[in-house]
């Protein structure tokens, strides 16, 4: 972003910086962080206010559950705290986005553990860097009468060798680990796929 | 037009890791014969209608298509040639092949003649997959690879006075990759002890073709041992953690406990069967 270095040579300008800052949210080109950045600067001073508070109060309130280590505001989460939902049965996700493309098939009524990501060794994730400790305390000792337990990682290599490990962990616990159905496209992600083939894979699940 | 560079280039590659680039697009490490280690941009893969997604995953066989872009070559054509698909579906195979493809990308150079290496992890695969021990595939790959790059260890004779050194009482350093016996041992602080029968294996390993390689039988624990010994020689030529050699280790762990707790449950079963 050098056409925004401050001519006297004193470093980044504050433009610069919310250009860069906006370049690093997932998704925003260079082209678009500009367009964003000028689009603050000729904003009222209370959009601008918005913006900034928004950002701070995301932060602020916003937790991880002790439960299901789902995203939230209250603790436990609405889903966990739910007496509605099925108690026996947990979906574990690699997401928060994963539970929000799953609640939307309407198909699942049971409760979400979310990983915080995959097993990726190449990447540098072990098991030890992911929730696995947590989902293991939980079925222990919080919510006992877990029966089953559906692994929704994504349907590629990750996914698999996570719900492959994940099967040996809990099977000695007694519980029923099981997968997605095929019929989900291979190396593809779940946040992708239509509700219809979600909800599908969801109902034919199989043991893993 | 002649005297152009050309725009395509077809190859066979095997896939060795994937990472994300923004939204759906993937940054793919191939290795390739020819041109060595690969990065190469996959666009638009993690969208549920890309076909070319499930060819590109790690640990495929794949023959290529690459357009070249100015910073990096971009694939147009996918094709897989294996997908290892019996591999994939057991997680002690599956790990130790992630294991081997992180190897390769550690001491394969960029854009360089690798044909040595794609065959060494191509036929490690191959035998993984087929159903070969995992043990005997890993180590004679690991051996293979270093050997292969310069860095093959000295198991039989002492790195102190190239005498032979007695399987028994051994000390071995990973940093000096190689063992060293009694007389010397002084001039060696950071040496430790090697485990007898783990060292004939590792010689036997080095020394034996394939074929006779796998004919040595190795318990559980033995393997183990085995498995420490090279990771730690490994890591000490790599220059860094193995990711994948810990997840390695941990599958492991992860299967002997459940088999320990399916064989407590069976004694259950068996008392109670006894009680009634
Ligand atoms: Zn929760």
């Amino acid at each position: 972003m050098s056409e925004f270095r401050d001519p006297s040579g004193g470093g980044a300008t504050p433009i610069a910086r919310l250009v860069d800052a906006f370049h690093r949210l997932p998704g925003i080109g260079p082209k678009s962080a500009q367009r964003l950045a000028y689009h603050v600067l000729r904003a009222p001073e209370e959009e601008a206010r918005d913006l900034a508070e928004a950002l701070m109060e995301v932060k602020r309130s916003v937790v991880l559950c002790a439960r299901c280590q789902n995203v939230t505001t209250e603790n436990p989460c609405r889903i966990c705290s739910d007496t509605g939902r099925e108690r026996v049965i947990i979906c574990v996700v690699e997401e928060p986005l994963d539970v929000v493309a799953i609640e939307r098939t309407g198909g699942f009524h049971g409760l979400y553990h979310v990983l915080h990501g995959v097993i990726s060794p190449a990447d540098g994730v072990g098991p030890e860097d992911l929730k696995i400790a947590e989902l293991l305390t939980r079925i222990r000792d919080t919510d006992r009468d877990i029966t089953e337990v559906i692994v929704a990682t994504n349907p590629n290599l990750e996914g698999e060798a996570t719900s492959m490990y994940l099967g040996r962990l809990l099977r000695p616990l007694g519980i029923r680990v099981t997968r997605l159905a095929r019929g989900l496209p291979a190396g593809a992600d779940l946040e992708y796929a239509d509700d219809v083939t979600l909800g599908r894979a969801l109902e034919f699940r199989q043991e893993v | 037009m002649p005297g152009r560079a050309p725009r395509v280039t077809k190859t066979e590659a095997i896939v060795i890791r994937q990472r994300r680039l923004g939204e759906a697009d993937r940054i793919v490490s191939l290795l390739t014969p020819l041109r060595g280690k690969v990065d190469v941009v996959a666009k638009g893969v993690l969208r549920s209608k890309s076909r070319m997604a499930g060819h590109l995953e790690a640990l495929t066989h794949v023959e290529v298509v690459l357009a070249h872009g100015r910073s990096m070559d971009v694939v147009t054509q996918a094709q897989a040639v294996e997908s290892f698909t019996a591999l994939r579906g057991d997680l002690d195979r599956l790990s130790a092949a992630l294991y081997l493809a992180e190897l390769a990308d550690r001491f394969t150079v960029e854009h360089a003649d690798a044909t040595g290496l794609f065959t060494l992890l191509h036929s490690a695969l191959v035998r993984l997959d087929r159903g070969d021990g995992q043990q005997v595939v890993t180590r004679t790959y690991e051996l293979a690879l270093l050997e292969a790059t310069g860095f093959r260890p000295e198991w039989t004779r002492c790195l102190g006075c190239d005498l032979d050194v007695p399987a028994e009482g051994a000390r071995w350093s990973a940093v000096e990759g190689g063992v060293i016996g009694a007389e010397c041992a002084a001039k060696y602080p950071a040496a430790v002890p090697i485990d007898a029968t783990a060292l004939r294996v590792l010689r036997a390993y080095q020394s034996q073709p394939y074929e006779e390689a796998g004919r040595i039988r190795l318990t559980d624990d033995l393997a183990a041992r085995l498995e420490q010994i090279m990771h730690s020689l490994m890591r000490a030529v790599a220059e860094r953690e193995l990711k994948s050699a810990a997840f390695v280790s941990a599958a492991r762990h992860a299967r002997v406990a459940e088999e320990a707790a399916e064989a407590t449950g069976d004694e259950d079963d068996e008392a109670e069967a006894l009680e009634d």
